[in-house]
């Protein structure tokens, strides 16, 4: 009897591939591109380096282009400088010309000096367009994540994910 | 238990498995995303205002055709760019039968001027602001992507919506059978 359930166990196995759920629907933006935000302080990073790393985890098959992603945070009180972005893959686009993409992963880097920095509850609001690979591209989004710098936060670093889509804006 | 349930037990799994086998021997057609459920009201969507390259307002139901062939595309969508001159090219040969295409795009005029004839695009390109994409997602673009191919009928009815690449061919069967039946 046992070995009659092995052998059905392994039949089980051959047939389920075929039953499986096709993952050809594209991702939702948010499932595509999943950021999260880190505050770099004089512990978490190098010495005298101030400002929050944006780290986004790209699904396999998709892309983001660097020259479209904008970044704020909000409340403006916390003015941060340009981003610094990691190197990216060059592409040649028939219709578009040179464009850099991140693939898999990048880590954007917003800088600020430490003297500008109140503590607080901030927002930081990223503007990002991407693809799938030859099958479509996402309209401009936007993604909001939650960014706390706490009093003394310079012996302190926190990593925040997106808030849920009804606690955007 | 009798000596033969094992027996038909393993038969009956092995022709599930075989079936399951013969299936997937089967070549898949192309991947094809699926679009979500239709919101917009036919007059809505026949009403939709937009603007045309010369500055004129338009709307969808100008369009007199037994089938308009509602294109979502931007200037940035390289997706978008490679399967248009398709369109065109469907559009040269389906025009006599009643088949109108139009793009619509949320993009700056002067760019979309430029990819028109860069495309040789023989259909009317028509711009709007954020109501385009607005128009997509109730038209069953739910995640906000493009391409977005919507036909629908005169009336303004939807026959089909569908996110992603149209391929050429795949497109003119579609348009093919829809006339055949008279929609």
């Amino acid at each position: 009897m046992r070995r009659f359930l092995g052998f059905a166990f392994a039949l089980a196995c051959l047939a389920f591939p075929a039953m499986a759920a096709s993952p050809d629907d594209p991702l939702e933006a948010d499932q595509a591109f999943r950021p999260s935000v880190r505050l770099i302080s004089e512990t978490a990073g190098p010495p005298g380096r101030h400002g929050i790393d944006v780290e986004f985890q790209i699904a396999d098959g998709y892309y983001l282009y660097r020259d479209r992603m904008r970044f704020e945070v909000l409340p403006a009180t916390l003015p941060i400088g340009p981003p610094e972005f990691p190197r990216g893959l060059e592409i040649e686009d028939p219709f578009l010309g040179k464009s850099v993409i991140f693939r898999q992963k990048a880590k954007i880097h917003l800088p600020f000096t430490a003297s500008s920095v109140k503590p607080g509850q901030y927002r930081v609001r990223i503007t990002a367009q991407g693809c799938a690979e030859n099958r479509l591209c996402y309209a401009p989004f936007v993604q909001e994540l939650p960014l706390n710098i706490p009093p003394g936060y310079r012996t302190t670093d926190s990593l925040s994910r997106p808030l849920p889509p009804g606690l955007q804006r | 238990m009798k000596a033969w349930v094992p027996f038909a037990g393993v038969g009956v799994l092995a022709a599930l498995a075989g079936t399951s086998l013969w299936l997937a021997s089967i070549p898949a057609p192309p991947p094809q995303p699926k679009a979500e459920a239709v919101e917009a009201a036919p007059a809505a969507v026949m009403a939709a205002k937009f603007t045309d390259l010369d500055g004129n307002s338009r709307v969808l139901g100008q369009l007199s055709g037994k089938v308009i062939v509602v294109n979502f595309w931007a200037t940035w969508c390289t997706p978008c760019l490679e399967e248009m001159p398709g369109f065109a090219r469907l559009q040269a040969r389906w025009e006599s039968r009643g088949v109108r295409f139009v793009g619509l795009a949320n993009d700056d005029p002067v760019k979309v001027k430029t990819f028109g004839e860069k495309l040789a695009i023989n259909y009317p390109l028509w711009t709007g602001d954020a109501a385009v994409m607005d128009l997509s997602r109730r038209l069953g673009n739910r995640i906000g992507v493009l391409p977005h191919t919507v036909l629908i009928d005169g009336d303004g009815k939807v026959i089909e919506s569908r996110i992603g690449v149209y391929a050429e061919d795949k497109l003119e069967a579609r348009l093919a059978e829809i006339l055949a039946r008279g929609s």
